[in-house]
Formats: C-alpha cells, structure tokens, sequence
C-alpha cells in the first residue's frame, strides 16, 4: 500500500447467488462487483460514475461495511496504521470503524425516521456509541447544525423530518454523517433527489467541509456534471469493473475507454447552441450472471475487434498516460 | 413512412397556432384554503414546434399539463382563463365533450408511466385499451394489432413486442411504449412529463432523439415538462421558465440560454453544472421557493431575489415583451447581469 493512501481498495468482489431452487445450492452468480482497484488519498474525492446496476452503490456499501465482499480487500489507514476492515469484528474496533467511516445516503424522505426530532436522528451515532453527557451532544448537535447551513440551531434542533424541505433533510443527513467526525464519508447520490438550485449549496457545503474537516469522499453518482463539480478523480464503472480511472478534467477532456466516450457524448449539455457527438454503442443488454470471460463491454463495443478482444478475458486496469487507467486492449500506450 | 399515421385534420402548416392558453388559473382547494398552482399563465402552441416548461418542484409545470387535458385533480379547479384548441375553448365544454379531444388531440406521456405499466397484462392489450376508449370508430381485432405494429414501428419496437408482458421489457423499451400509447389516436399534441428522467444517459439519448424524429415526421407539437435544464436546452425550439405558479419567463430557447433575464431564470441556469466548458463556480440560489397557500405580495420570488426592490415587494411585475417575442415578468431585468453562458458564472 502506498503510504499516502487513505482507502485502498484491492480486487474488491461481491457475488450474489441466483437461486433456483430452495433445496439447490447456486451454480449461477450475479457478478456486481468483479474485482475493482482503486485508491483514495487523505482529502482527496473520488467520484464512481456509471448507468444504474453497475455496482456503483455495492461497492460503496462494502466499503463502510454493510455489505460483506465475497472477496478482495479494503485497506483503511486509521491513526496511522493500515487495517483490513475485514478483520474488523471486534465490538470496540466496529465502534470506532463506525466513527471513522461514514455513509450519505441518496433519499433524504426514506432515510430518516419520521418519529424522531433532527436532534435524535443526528445525535443517533452518539448515543449508540455512547459519546458524551446529553449537554455535550446538545451542544454538538448545534455546532453541526450551525456547519451545515440549519441555523438559528435552535429552531431546527426538535424539529421533526415532514416539517423539513428535502435540501434542510440532506443537510441534516450530512450533519448526522459528520457528527462523529468521520476521516472517510462514502456519499451515495446525494444530491439526485434534491432540485437544482438546492443541490448546489448542498454540493457546496459538501466541498467545503472536506477542506475543513479533511475528509476524503467516494462520491457515488450517474450525473457526470455533477461529479466534475465534486470529484478530483472519476472512476467509471461497467458491470462490475472499472473501465476508466483518471483526473477529472483529463477524463472529460480526454476520455480513452469507448464506454467512457459514449457516456460523455449522451451527457445533455444546457447550452442549445451545442452539438453532441453521436453516441457510439451498441444495443442490447450485457448480462451480469456467469458473465463470460471477456471483456464486459464487448457486446456493445463500437470498436471491438474479434481477433484481439474476443480470445482474452476481461482487459486489466492499465496506465494508458500519466494518472489515467484505462482497462482496454485497443487502447495503446502514449509515452508521457 | 408509406402510410401517413397522422391525417392532418385541422389543416394548420407548420407554424401556425395551434394551441392558445390565456390567463389559465387553477387552483387547489385545501383544508386550509386555495393552493394557486397555476397562476395568470399565458402562452401560445404553434404547430410542429416544441416548448418546453422548466422549474422546481412543486412550481406549476405538472399542474398546467394536467389544465390542458382537465385531468388535475378532484381539489383542483380551473378559475378563470381559456385553452384554445384551434380556436375552441376547452374549459367550459361538458366532461363528455372534452373526453372526445383527450387523446384525439392531446395526449400525454404521464410521469412514471413507464413503471405503472399492469403487470399481468400484456402490454398490447393495455394499449388497445386507449383505442377502444378513444378511438373514433370501433376497430377490429386484427385492425388493433395492426394500430399498434404501426405505433410500434414508430417508436422503434418490434410489431410482435405487442405480445409481451411489462416485465420482459427493459426500461428504455416500456418509456416506448409509452410513447406509443400517447400516439395512439393521433394527437396534434403530445405533453411528455419528465419522459427521460428515470433512464440512464444512454438511453435518454435514444429516447429524445426518437421523439424528436417524431416530431418532424408526424409535424406534431410537443410540451416536454423536465426539471433538468440541459435536456429543454437539447430539445426545444421555445422555453417557459414557471417560478411558484407564475410563468416569469418565456421565449426563444437559444435566447434564453445566451441571456436570461428574469433573476430566477438567470439564477437556475447559473447553477446548472455541465461537463462541457470550463469549470466554474455555480451560483447557488438561497431560500425556499414559497407556500402558495399564501404566496409573498407583489413578485413571487422577491424573498429570494438578489435585485428586489421596493416595488417587488408591493407590485406584481406583468409578463412583459422586451422584444423579439422574449417575454419576461420582473420590474428590474435590465440589472440582471448579461453574458452568463450555461454551466454557470464565470
């Protein structure tokens, strides 16, 4: 592991079992995540792009342990030590992983109990973690609050979720992922439900507490402006596999992976004087169950070569140019 | 085509009106008084042309298409205004008569619609549906199968799909049918609510390009309602930017996009990231848009406004010509700062 890394992630798999028969083990695995690699580095947001079931939100959930990998490892660098969170079983190890590592989820109207006051839902992880006297997670609630843009915090703090418009739901969402001063947030669309003008200040409180709090992200999300917004670095994801990994900019400006090119040229961009280019992919579906031993996009690949692409497995995540990983057998390697 | 699937029955070319809704207002009756959903919304159709309506939730754009069709809810009343449908008015006229425009002349792709498909049904079956309630004559059972071969045609499925089961369909092929159900009966126009917004990016692509083909094909108008701005900026000719109820802007799409002059709409376009262009700092719009049980006096979106004045407070700003059919609703346009290109400020 490289020594700067704060979450490193190695040929991270989850299988799921598709289940004929009650009485029959499984012979047939739905591949979500299929060996995916990627490394964050302290402060650093990196976005996971990709269409819906491409294992974008398992991966996220196997980072912060809610999900269990079939395989691989995550490696997460905790007061200077490295730890596999998989070894992490231990009641008190859990308790302070749970502190370290935190997630955002996407629906701020179905992930908060509508019986509990803001102040219950955000000082939830300390009372579970019995942190503090109750003035103490009063007064840190408040200060929260107060970071996330809900003041007077008063006001907000014995509130109930129906009396909150989405935006002040996400935020208090991101203030009960913070309260316990988390290094690592895993942030799983957190903007998508939320309208265009709210998502903004959203987004924006979200960058500026990772400059104050030095807090690295994975930010998982289908909406590529919006992850150039927030990311340093963008992964975008195929079926289970990372097909592309490079600096935000340089992926935009720069795409090297077919599928990375077809996605860019479908973004639609909000300036009616802008021509797409076509979008260059094939119909059809790739199947995730027992998928075969080759490329994930060949199906669909506008440029695939039979000869070439058809007789290998799956193409390893290469450096095609500085800091840009690109899993593609026709994509060559330009000199730096 | 071969076979014309539109007959162009009220003889209009391209161009011309086609649909003219004056001072339309609909409001929801509440427990605790009128909900003005639609407030003084004024705006002409022409034929063969898209329009777009944009805005936040909750701001109207929903409501207006369902004023259209009359099909807003039971609380919902339309108060005041006129829909002129080729020069007849379709507010006064009895439930039976307007039963005989919905879907003939105007139709929709409903929000959602392509998961409310039933589930136990054949998809076939479920459009044959529309035409035995709306179509003008009683068709056979083959002369359905073959309405919906057509359609199917049309909206890139193939005729034997007809036989299949929502759930064999993926989510791009059921938004289709969707589509081809709204064109069932030959509508001179489409209202599409949110038609792509549950769909990958690739697959949106393939569905706005399909519409737009159909649109050129059949010479039909369409009003596509979307919160997402670049897909109105990609798809339509003309744009209305709905604030609270209000239509606070209207015009060219390309004009709006090169200078929005209504606070509101510069501040939503000023926020809207892109991938294309330079990075930039968004422009975040403060506040919550207001409770229209009791809408703020004067311009509604004076509490949020970053140019109101005195006036805005008190006086309603009237949806204005400022030239070249750009109509904006605000006393003080002019301050709105110009050269803001989509993707946001500089």
């Amino acid at each position: 592991m490289t020594t700067e890394a704060h979450v490193e992630v190695k040929n991270l798999e989850k299988r799921y079992p598709v289940q004929k028969s009650v009485f029959r083990s499984a012979k047939d695995f739905i591949h979500a995540v299929d060996g995916v690699n990627f490394s964050i580095a302290p402060g650093e947001s990196l976005g996971l792009v990709g269409e819906s079931g491409c294992g974008k939100t398992t991966t996220g959930r196997m980072l912060v342990k809610l999900l269990e990998a079939t395989s691989g490892q995550v490696l997460l660098k905790t007061d200077g030590e490295v730890v596999d969170i998989a070894n992490i079983t231990d009641k008190d190890d859990l308790k302070s992983f749970r502190s370290d590592v935190q997630m955002i989820f996407q629906d701020p109207f179905e992930s908060m109990n509508p019986r509990r006051t803001v102040y219950d839902t955000i000082a939830e992880p300390l009372t579970v973690q019995r942190i503090g006297t109750v003035p103490e997670r009063e007064t840190k609630v408040a200060e929260l609050l107060n970071l996330v843009g809900l003041t007077p915090a008063e006001s907000f703090m014995f509130r109930f979720p129906h009396e909150l418009s989405g935006g002040q739901r996400q935020r208090v969402a991101i203030a009960r992922a913070l309260i316990v001063d988390p290094t690592f947030v895993v942030a799983d669309e957190p903007t998508s439900m939320l309208d265009v003008s709210i998502r903004i200040s959203v987004m924006d409180l979200m960058l500026k507490l990772a400059e104050r709090l030095d807090v690295s992200y994975l930010y998982i999300t289908h909406d590529l402006a919006v992850a150039r917004y927030m990311c340093d670095r963008i992964a975008v994801m195929y079926l289970g596999k990372i097909v592309e990994l490079a600096p935000t900019e340089d992926l935009l400006a720069n795409p090297m992976h077919p599928y990375t090119k077809a996605l860019l040229s479908a973004v639609p961009v909000p300036d009616p004087s802008y021509k797409r280019p076509p979008v260059e992919i094939k119909g059809g579906i790739s199947k995730s169950i027992n998928p075969q031993p080759r490329c994930r996009f060949y199906d669909r690949c506008p440029m695939a070569r039979e000869d070439i692409c058809g007789p290998q497995d799956h193409p390893p995540l290469e450096e095609k140019a500085p800091d840009h990983w690109v899993a593609c057998y026709l994509v060559d390697k330009q000199s730096a | 085509m071969t076979t014309p699937l539109v007959e162009d029955t009220s003889g209009l070319k391209s161009g011309q009106t086609l649909l003219e809704v004056d001072n339309l207002i609909m409001r929801y009756k509440t427990k605790q008084g009128y909900v003005s959903a639609v407030e003084d919304v004024s705006f002409v159709l022409h034929k063969g042309e898209a329009l777009g309506l944009v805005g936040e939730s909750g701001c109207g754009k929903t409501s207006i298409a369902l004023s259209l069709l009359r099909l807003q809810a039971d609380n919902g009343e339309i108060m005041g205004g006129s829909i002129k449908l080729g020069g007849k008015d379709l507010v006064p006229i009895s439930e039976e008569e307007m039963r005989t425009h919905r879907w003939n002349d105007i139709s929709m792709v409903f929000q959602g619609a392509m998961n409310s498909w039933n589930p136990v049904y054949r998809v076939g079956d479920q459009i044959k549906e529309a035409l035995d309630l709306h179509w003008p004559t009683r068709l056979s059972r083959a002369e359905v199968r073959e309405r919906i071969g057509e359609l199917f045609a049309l909206v890139g499925l193939p005729a034997d799909a007809q036989d299949r089961y929502p759930h064999e369909f993926s989510g791009g092929m059921r938004q289709r049918a969707v589509i081809a159900m709204a064109l069932s009966c030959n509508p001179q126009v489409i209202i599409a609510d949110e038609p792509t917004t549950a769909l990958d990016v690739i697959v949106q692509d393939q569905i706005l390009k399909e519409l737009k083909r159909i649109q050129d094909d059949l010479d039909m108008s369409i009003i596509y309602i979307s919160h997402d701005i670049a897909v109105i900026a990609e798809v339509t000719d003309r744009m209305a930017v709905m604030y609270a109820g209000k239509m606070v802007e209207f015009g060219d799409t390309a004009d709006i996009f090169s200078a929005p002059r209504h606070p509101y709409a510069w501040l939503l376009l000023s926020s809207t990231p892109s991938i294309v262009g330079p990075r930039r700092q968004l422009a975040p719009l403060e506040g919550e848009p207001p409770n229209l049980l009791d809408p703020p006096t004067g311009c509604r979106f004076n509490p949020r406004c970053p140019f109101a004045t005195d006036q805005c407070r008190v006086e309603e700003p009237p949806l204005a010509d400022i030239g070249g059919g750009h109509m904006v609703a605000c006393w003080n346009y002019e301050d709105v700062p110009v050269g803001i290109t989509a993707g946001g400020v500089a």
